[in-house]
């Protein structure tokens, strides 16, 4: 296999030519500063950031690049991609399917690291004082935190299942620019490399936001940061580019935009935010970078600059962000409400009504990040009026979700769990919000705990049960197998429990006065931390149950059949997993996605499952037996 | 339906009393100037309106998930689609509710606070008592233009006269810091390259001693000690202020 692997693109070529074209990045900074006079030729942030570049391509080249677009173009024999066997995740495959087991593995990859981190966190805060970890390895430990779950938070749902069920629902046979849609998954390596190495070269002190002056002084770590969150700007980008065009142009026929899933407009609508504003994150921290190495002075207020502009710039992207995380997750939530409230889903065009505004709204809110930041008075009240008034969509959401509800006939599995977890924990969100909004109490509140408790609140209880939800519901389909019920109940509880006494907690200790991202506190809030960090470690254990649930059912669960929710949308109408082409003939769109119980046409014409044997009953409906 | 409806109701009635009940804890630390009463009542204001949002959302899930649920994947619920007058309801209500919010105590509250509109500070510029801020890594530093005092905010105590109307003036030297008294609940960023400033009308005497929201704390990371970047503060008399002033300066006439 390897010749072929090297000639397919492959991530063996990917770090061979990507060491290559850092190595030559290096030489070629060091020789042209030996040769224009400079003291050394060495300048760590200056030689690693060229390096980068020339590692980014050559590492794309060798993962895949050249053998598909270079190979083609210059008429040289060009190799499919391996459709079965363990390394075609390792090649550059144009396969959604395998992009999204890609994106999904990665994350919870990530997702984990990430959470580990978090229980650091919490044991260093257990008490006051330090125990475990100096300043500079606390700093390092939360800002990495930060960093990886905001990675995670953007695009684990949309990567992931955004590539698996986007095509499967909206009936398509892959998305519209399959090998774009690699390309945009293998960008995720350099940049994970990056984020997992800045321990080792200084550390990262800046936290996720990276406000200057301090992102301009501080150590080489920071480069790294900033050159990985670019170049994963860029993912988010593409990607969304890629999810708009295939939305846009290849659903199937009959697939109106009024008979669109709700899980696809979230993402039609996630993919609009990141394609407008991710530029916003990726320019703040490129004028940070040519402060380091290309000695500008935008942030430096001595000669010119000015630190509020970075904020702005800052917030104009990561505001939007909080929806892009946000939006995928309602759209799961709502997804799995409808099919398992056996019910037709409620105020549907309410609902993207909804994602719309928010969308409009989105973009004009970010300066409610900065009512302490020392901007000019007159900008309070139009950002505090814009904030409240996009609680008005995010009520809609609400409504769609209580109305389907309301009535129906709930089949309370793992998925409709963690699918009503999500309305639960952003209800909390949302009303903690408004403290956070309304600037008079946001003025003590703004950087403690209150705002911890919050956003954890809205992006884990929101996006990240959504998540699990989402794992869950669409697991059979993309793994052929059923999960184990049981245990998967058993996560939920136990996340769902540990969750909320973790965070809904941690408001208190912010109200008493005790501020963020710091690793040390007065002594007088050592109770309340002590019994943040048990139950956060409760929290963290309840992902081994998920993690023993998804290994075991993965390698041995029982067989998966087509459609175990009995769900009306296309991608339960094939083979679980799908075949190579998702559906053997295309589908027809006859109807609407939610309307169970109705006398209605069905979603689709006649079940696509071409006669396959797709999978014995064995497991039953509702999953239960096998596993571990 | 009209059952559940009132059975719904009930739930989300009770829940509601028993969040608002919680109005009657003991939610705030220690008060320091008459600006962290304004915040407590607003606080609590908000909290009173957001019990019954959060509890209809709980009381309807609830009752959803006892009442509504099966094993039988096979049934179907309520046909209706939500196309009728409970969307415009909805956004009706939850459109005022918004209002209400922005109006008071957002707006309402935020006019209490920006009085000098094109700067970047709390309150008003006129008061009895100046005191400059510097913020740097990782300490603060505190100087009485009047009384030519100057504190170094790592060894000693940011002392402050009791009912009084004092102007922090507040700048950085190096990177953007945040100046937070929790006792005051008061915050504002210190940038390097502009002034920023709040005020505030200080109550009766406190100290960290007594609570530790006497304190000023960064508030915005600033690096490696930035956990550290705290100051006591004491609240004082206003005539052990003016004996502390004159010890103070006293003490630096006999220095020079």
């Amino acid at each position: 296999m390897p010749i072929a692997l090297l000639r397919l693109g492959s991530v063996f070529g990917g770090i061979g030519m990507g060491l290559f074209g850092f190595y030559i990045g290096l030489a070629v900074t060091a020789i042209l500063r030996t040769w224009f006079g400079y003291p050394d030729a060495w300048e760590r942030d200056v030689n690693v950031a060229v390096g980068y570049c020339f590692g980014v391509f050559g590492w794309l080249m060798g993962v895949g690049m050249w053998s598909r677009w270079g190979r083609e173009w210059f008429g040289l024999k060009t190799y499919p991609s391996p459709t079965k066997g363990w390394w075609r995740y390792f090649t550059f495959n144009t396969d959604h399917k395998v992009i999204g087991i890609q994106y999904m593995v990665t994350f919870l990859a990530v997702f984990i690291l990430a959470g580990s981190l978090a229980m650091l966190i919490r044991l260093e805060l257990a008490f006051d004082g330090l125990q475990f970890f100096s300043k500079s390895q606390y700093n390092s430990i939360m800002s990495l935190h930060g960093i990886l779950m905001v990675a995670v938070a953007v695009a684990t749902v949309i990567g992931g299942f955004g590539n698996y069920v986007v095509p499967l629902m909206i009936g398509a046979e892959d998305m519209a620019f399959p090998r774009l849609n690699a390309l945009t998954f293998w960008l995720v390596p350099p940049t994970a490399l990056m984020l997992l190495v800045i321990p080792f070269v200084g550390g990262l002190e800046t936290g996720w936001t990276a406000y200057p002056p301090l992102s301009v002084v501080t150590t080489t770590g920071q480069t790294f940061f900033n050159l990985a969150i670019i170049t994963f700007g860029l993912t988010s980008i593409l990607g969304a580019l890629n999810f708009i065009v295939t939305i846009i142009y290849l659903r199937a026929p009959g697939l109106s935009w009024g008979r669109l899933p709700v899980f696809v407009w979230s993402i039609f609508v996630t993919s609009w935010l990141a394609l407008l504003y991710t530029q916003g994150f990726a320019v703040a921290l490129l004028m940070v970078t040519l402060d380091r190495i290309g000695g500008m002075s935008f942030f430096d207020a001595a000669n010119g600059g000015d630190p509020l502009l970075y904020q702005h710039v800052f917030w104009f992207y990561s505001h939007p962000a909080v929806y892009i995380m946000i939006l995928p997750g309602f759209g799961i939530a709502l997804e799995v409400i409808a099919h398992f409230s056996r019910k037709p889903f409620f105020a549907y065009r309410y609902a993207v009504g909804a994602f719309l505004g928010i969308l409009g709204l989105s973009g004009i809110v970010w300066a409610h990040h900065m009512f302490t930041s020392g901007m000019p008075n007159y900008l309070h009240g139009p950002f505090l009026m814009m904030t409240e008034a996009i609680s008005i969509p995010t009520g809609l959401i609400f409504l769609c979700a209580l109305g389907t509800i309301w009535m129906g006939r709930l089949w309370l599995t793992t998925p409709m769990l963690f699918g009503i977890a999500v309305i639960f924990n952003f209800a909390c969100g949302g009303v903690t919000g408004i403290f956070l909004a309304d600037v008079p109490t946001d003025i003590h509140l703004h950087d403690t705990y209150f705002v911890v408790a919050h956003f954890h609140y809205t992006i884990v209880g929101g996006e990240i049960f959504g998540l699990f939800a989402g794992i869950y519901y669409w697991f059979p389909k993309m793994t052929g197998r059923m999960y184990n019920e049981r245990l998967a109940k058993l996560h939920f509880w136990w996340m769902f429990i540990g969750f909320n006494i973790t965070f809904f907690v941690m408001h208190w200790p912010g109200i008493q006065g005790m501020n963020r991202r710091i690793a040390d506190y007065p002594e007088a809030y050592q109770p309340v931390n002590l019994a943040i960090s048990l139950s956060a470690f409760m929290l963290g254990a309840s992902f081994l149950v998920f993690l023993f649930n998804m290994i075991t059912s993965w390698s041995r669960g029982p067989a998966a059949e087509a459609n175990p929710w009995r769900a009306r949308t296309l991608e339960w109408q094939t083979s679980s997993p799908p075949p190579l082409e998702n559906f053997h003939e295309p589908p027809r769109v006859l109807g609407n996605p939610y309307d169970y119980g109705l006398p209605r046409p069905p979603h689709s014409a006649a079940p696509q499952l071409g006669g396959l044997p797709a999978g014995s009953p064995a497991g039953g409906a509702g999953g239960g037996g096998g596993g571990g | 339906m009209a059952r559940h409806v009132v059975s719904a109701a009930l739930l989300w009635v009770f829940l509601t009393a028993l969040g608002e009940a919680s109005i009657f804890l003991d939610w705030f630390p220690s008060v320091g100037a008459s600006e962290a009463e304004d915040f407590d009542r607003i606080f609590l204001v908000l909290l009173a309106m957001g019990f019954p949002v959060f509890a209809f959302v709980v009381a309807v899930l609830v009752y959803s998930m006892l009442e509504f649920k099966t094993k039988d994947p096979g049934e179907t619920g309520a046909t209706f689609v939500g196309r009728g007058l409970a969307p415009r309801v909805w956004i009706a209500i939850t459109s005022a509710l918004a209002l209400l919010v922005m109006i008071y105590p957002g707006m309402t509250g935020l006019a209490e606070l920006s009085k000098e509109s094109g700067e970047g500070g709390w309150g008003e510029h006129d008061a009895e008592l100046v005191v400059q801020v510097t913020g740097f890594r990782w300490a603060w530093k505190f100087d009485y233009p009047e009384s030519g005092i100057s504190l170094l905010g790592a060894q000693e105590e940011l002392v402050l006269p009791a009912e009084t109307v004092v102007r922090f003036d507040i700048n950085s030297e190096d990177v953007v810091h945040s100046f937070w008294i929790p006792a005051f609940r008061m915050k504002i960023d210190a940038i390097p390259g502009r002034t920023t400033f709040f005020t505030v009308e200080t109550k009766e005497p406190g100290s960290y001693d007594t609570s530790t929201v006497f304190r000023a704390q960064c508030a915005e990371l600033c690096g490696l000690d930035h956990s550290g970047m705290v100051t006591r503060v004491r609240v004082v008399t206003q005539e052990e202020f003016r004996d502390w002033v004159d010890s103070q300066t006293t003490a630096a006439a006999r220095g020079q």
